[in-house]
């Protein structure tokens, strides 16, 4: 009998045949950092343009969720991590070439920036507190600089929140050994989300109808975005080699199928899209059900994304 | 003006019209999927659904949700769910059409809205109920089940409507004006 061994190095639990580290706090995590870039960079371009009377819900309202986001998600991550100790290191060094270095870094900087936008308001909120009294006087002071130097908060976060949206996609598409991630629209595709997600939450927020008519219109761009993408995310799967076509069987067929075109194709984008077109030709529409709607199709999105990527591989 | 600015008062089918058009829309489920259309169908799932993720052995051993319990399948994997899902959303978008898509609780004026939700919650228990008792609601059992011949479909009709046709009288002043 000719006998044959065959050595193989592969004991890799957690990682070989599936990538099984990635849980509901890293889809959590993606959706709120899109989020919080959607409405940043709605609220940063609008002080740009000096539009901060009409577009209250936007620069006002809704910027009270990205620092409540950035820290949930924030907080998701780190209950993510194994190493949590270890998590100063990313600030230790920055990889232009790696995709969580530049989230690690862009997080530093817009984190902060997101809690200084809401602060500013708080005169606003809160008219009756004793603000010239004592202590408070120096929070005043504070206040007022910050508002004096809003115009420069909104230049960086133009692109910090960008950068932001991007990276929460490319994070993931940089993994070269999970093909439904590793494709050059996922980047792209997450940013479009976030933006829609976030002109979805002002909506929810905002009080008065033309703004509501405004980010309707800027919402509805986004979602036929975001549709664009995801048919050539798609194709492009289709398109692709064998390993391609096997990862685009789970959301063609396999078990994220319903997830995918049910909940986030077609409730999370193309219905709310026709109501928020009704909306705008006249049509009476709670303006919460769509908004709420493509929210909802956001964070779904990212849990079958997430779930769906680590079953897929190259190897066999 | 546009036309729906026009016609903000409420726009009903003619009832004949909608019971006719139920009809076609049936003949297209059973072409379709291959089965009548339902709507507690839906409902009974989430519940086993639920029963099944808090107490499995339950769900497993019960008599009731054990006929619908199967640890492998997801029972919201289900066509009514499925269904049930399309309704809201289509019923949205005819509510939005014909300009009644807000939020508000409609009752007669001598009654408070708290009455109202409370005796809807009522009514919505026993039918529930009844619904498993014949094995399928309105929908379900009368509708789908009557377009196939089935004598329990036609006693669960008659058996609702005749009801509601009995005891209409003493409860008629939770809906009249």
């Amino acid at each position: 009998m000719k006998e044959e061994l065959i050595i193989s190095g592969r004991n890799l639990p957690n990682i070989d045949p599936h990538l099984h580290l990635w849980h509901w706090p890293i889809s959590l995590y993606l959706f709120l950092g899109g989020l919080a870039a959607g409405i940043l960079f709605f609220a940063a371009v609008i002080t740009l343009f000096g539009k901060e009377e009409k577009y209250q819900g936007a620069v006002k309202w809704a910027t009270i969720i990205p620092p409540i986001a950035l820290s949930v998600g924030l907080l998701a991550l780190l209950y993510d991590l194994t190493h949590l100790l270890y998590s100063w290191r990313l600030y230790m060094t920055f990889r232009i070439t790696s995709p969580m270095s530049w989230g690690a870094w862009v997080l530093m900087l817009v984190t902060p920036l997101s809690f200084l936008w809401t602060l500013s308001y708080f005169k606003e909120f809160f008219p009756n507190w004793k603000w010239k009294e004592g202590i408070w006087s120096y929070v005043d002071w504070f206040i007022d600089f910050i508002n004096d130097n809003k115009k420069i908060m909104a230049w960086v976060l133009v692109p910090a929140t960008l950068i932001l949206g991007i990276y929460t996609g490319i994070l993931l598409s940089a993994f070269n050994a999970r093909p439904l991630w590793n494709n050059s629209i996922l980047g792209p595709l997450f940013l479009t989300s976030g933006l829609s997600t976030g002109a979805a939450s002002i909506i929810m927020l905002s009080k008065t109808h033309a703004e509501r008519r405004m980010f309707s219109m800027i919402d509805l761009v986004l979602i036929a975005i975001e549709l664009f993408l995801i048919i050539h995310l798609v194709m492009g799967m289709m398109a692709g080699s064998q390993v391609q076509l096997e990862a685009s069987e789970l959301i063609l067929g396999g078990e994220f199928t319903v997830a995918f075109w049910v909940f986030v194709v077609l409730l999370g984008l193309t219905f709310p899209a026709i109501l928020e077109i009704f909306e705008l030709i006249g049509f009476k529409v709670p303006a919460i059900v769509p908004a709420a709607l493509v929210i909802m199709g956001g964070l779904i999105f990212r849990f079958v994304m997430v779930d769906a990527g680590q079953l897929t591989r190259y190897l066999y | 003006m546009k036309f729906w600015e026009e016609n903000k008062r409420h726009v009903y089918w003619n009832p004949y019209f909608g019971g006719f058009m139920l009809g076609l829309l049936l003949i297209a489920t059973f072409y379709i999927t291959g089965r009548g259309v339902g709507a507690t169908g839906g409902t009974k799932s989430a519940v086993v659904a639920a029963v099944g993720k808090v107490a499995p052995k339950y769900a497993e051993r019960s008599e009731y949700y054990g006929k619908y319990y199967d640890e492998e399948s997801n029972p919201m994997k289900n066509w009514l769910v499925f269904e049930t899902i399309g309704i809201l959303a289509g019923a949205f978008l005819s509510g939005a059409l014909s300009g009644r898509a807000r939020f508000r609780v409609q009752h007669p004026t001598h009654i408070t809205s708290n009455k109202r939700l409370m005796w809807a919650g009522v009514g919505g228990l026993l039918f529930g109920f009844g619904s498993q008792f014949a094995r399928g609601c309105t929908s379900g059992a009368a509708l789908s089940g009557s377009a196939v011949l089935s004598l329990g479909g036609f006693i669960t009709m008659f058996a609702i409507f005749g009801t509601a046709y009995m005891l209409a009288y003493f409860f008629r002043k939770l809906w009249i004006h």
